[in-house]
């Protein structure tokens, strides 16, 4: 493989608490990417990380959170745009309208308030222009996949680096409004872009990968974070000002399925982290040449599902749902002036996503091959029962950890009880 | 030399491609080039498909080292009666009950010819079919 250009240490933003781990096996066994081993007593992230939370999702102690910037995103709100995910729209109940929300961040002092859902709007129709060119060329990279879950974007980068083609090089709503929102604070504040900063309020950690650069003042920071304050602001917002300007598409954006939802294309919707990387799979296999556009979202049910949202995802999604209906599936954006702003190459994302580069154990094709004759042969020695009691997740992984010399044959409780009656494990 | 063996149902439209999956995974964790993984992936779906629709029982066996992958399956089931014919893209036997489930295009044996470096069908009518797939790995890989 090319590794010549590649991401070697991702960043993530999930932490294990070690004072409340208490060693038990469940979040190892959760973890999609096999990136969590049990060491020590305490579990500990050793692989690739893509922040999808599935451990999170089943500690039963609450030691493993994903990490939010919360203060020092709050810090200076007058030079601070904040720019909502659509997510938070729907956690507040039936009471409220989009607008009331956008009000009430400013209410909180926040300089400028941006509306993703509009931007989302503008960005789903880049998107159709993107696929109705590709139709056109010889070998489309169909079904394109969409950059919009970061945590999606991981998994292509260190599972499937073969798909990264596939990606549009497309920004992202996220990407965009980081963009125009510093664009317009500078010109409102007539000041230098160094001194303001873009808070993103997020329902997960996924997307801190992109915004929550330390070197930026840009921040994100989770829906639970900010909810209680953001809440009483609500309440007592009563400015008649407009700060929504979206239809029904670009509300329903947070849900499995909105990006698609006025899509004029031959797409799929899936969501949920095991049915994405299944996807994936049968992508790489070609067996979904036929569809041009796939649409993954890490957490089930889409983005109301993500970890740092507030209400229950399945009344957020019927919340959604309505406010499509309320608002209307016609997009609201001027779609001349979306098209000539395409072909200026304003959509353009200015990140380029590289593969993540796959521990390499043995440095050869041959050696790797070897490693993993051996770990056939002490996994037919092993017991079987996956029971994770070695520290790693099952007992091929354990048998491949033992044949990298990353774990001793030892901790398999049912190969040591062979030993200790006096056999020999291999 | 590696080899592994994986066990295909007949009728498992449930469990169907998961042996493939498995095939893709163990290339990958080796680190073969992504487009020949992609070749032995297609090979080995198709292969499989064909055993759970028209094979009985069968077994995929995958053995590997630096320079070659060879893929072989052999199944229990109905056999080929015609090996041209059903090399012949578009050509199909699948039930009409496979079809509506959006198998049976008549694509799966000439898809394994088109991806592979050497394919060798061997059948007979009722005892089950044997194939042997070739693929060369030298070079590809890094």
């Amino acid at each position: 493989m090319g590794e010549s250009k590649a991401q070697r240490h991702p960043v993530h933003y999930v932490e294990i608490d070690e004072e409340l781990c208490n060693g038990c096996v469940l979040c190892m066994k959760a973890c999609p990417m096999k990136a969590i081993r049990v060491k020590g007593g305490v579990a500990r992230i050793v692989g690739v990380c893509i922040d999808c939370m599935e451990c999170a999702r089943v500690c039963p102690n609450g030691a493993v959170r994903g990490v939010s910037s919360a203060d020092r995103g709050l810090e200076d709100r007058s030079r601070c745009a904040v720019c909502p995910s659509t997510v938070l729209y729907s956690q507040f109940g039936e009471d409220y309208l989009p607008n009331d929300i956008l009000l009430g961040l400013s209410r909180m002092g926040f300089s400028y308030v941006h509306d993703q859902s509009y931007t989302a709007e503008m960005y789903e129709f880049a998107l159709e222009l993107y696929i109705r060119e590709k139709r056109q060329t010889a070998n489309p990279p169909f079904p394109l996949i969409s950059p919009v879950c970061p945590a999606v974007v991981q998994i292509v980068a260190y599972r499937f680096p073969s798909l990264l083609t596939h990606i549009p090089p497309l920004a992202t709503p996220r990407e965009i409004v980081n963009r125009e929102a510093k664009r317009r604070l500078v010109a409102k504040r007539q000041c230098a872009e160094d001194e303001v900063g873009v808070l993103h309020i997020v329902p997960c950690p996924a997307i801190m990968i992109r915004e929550d650069d330390p070197r930026s003042r840009d921040r994100a920071v989770g829906i639970g974070t900010i909810y209680d304050e953001l809440s009483k602001a609500v309440q007592e917002a009563n400015e008649d000002e407009v700060l929504h300007y979206s239809g029904g598409i670009g509300l329903g954006w947070g849900i499995s399925g909105g990006e698609i939802a006025g899509l004029n294309a031959k797409c799929i919707a899936v969501s949920g982290v095991h049915d994405t990387i299944r996807y994936l799979e049968k992508v790489e296999m070609g067996l979904l040449d036929h569809i041009e556009f796939l649409e993954c979202r890490i957490c089930t049910e889409g983005c109301v599902g993500g970890p740092f949202a507030v209400a229950d995802r399945y009344q957020t999604k019927q919340l959604v749902q309505k406010y499509t209906r309320m608002f209307g599936t016609e997009r609201r954006i001027k779609e001349k002036y979306i098209k000539k702003l395409y072909y200026e190459g304003w959509f353009e994302s200015a990140r380029e996503i590289l593969p993540i580069a796959r521990e390499t154990p043995a440095p050869t094709v041959a050696e790797r091959i070897e490693q993993q004759r051996k770990a056939e042969e002490i996994l037919k020695k092993l017991g079987g029962k996956h029971c994770g009691m070695c520290g790693s997740p099952d007992c091929r992984t354990f048998a491949e950890d033992v044949a990298a010399g990353k774990a001793s044959a030892e901790n398999c409780a049912y190969l040591k009880g062979r030993i200790d009656k006096g056999g020999d494990w291999c | 030399m590696l080899e592994r063996q994986f066990h295909v149902k007949a009728n498992d439209f449930v469990k169907a491609g998961e042996a493939s999956i498995e095939v893709q995974g163990l290339l990958k964790k080796i680190g073969f080039d992504p487009g020949l993984i992609r070749r032995v992936s297609i090979c080995a779906y198709e292969a499989e498909m064909n055993v759970v629709m028209h094979g009985g029982d069968g077994e995929m066996t995958l053995s590997l080292d630096a320079d070659r992958i060879v893929l072989e399956c052999r199944d229990s089931g109905q056999g080929i009666e015609d090996i041209g014919l059903a090399l012949k893209p578009g050509y199909s036997t699948a039930k009409p009950e496979h079809q509506e489930m959006g198998f049976g295009a008549g694509m799966g044996l000439p898809n394994i010819e088109k991806n592979a470096d050497s394919l060798e069908v061997k059948s007979e009518k009722g005892k089950g079919t044997h194939l042997f797939m070739i693929f060369n790995a030298g070079g590809e890989s890094g």
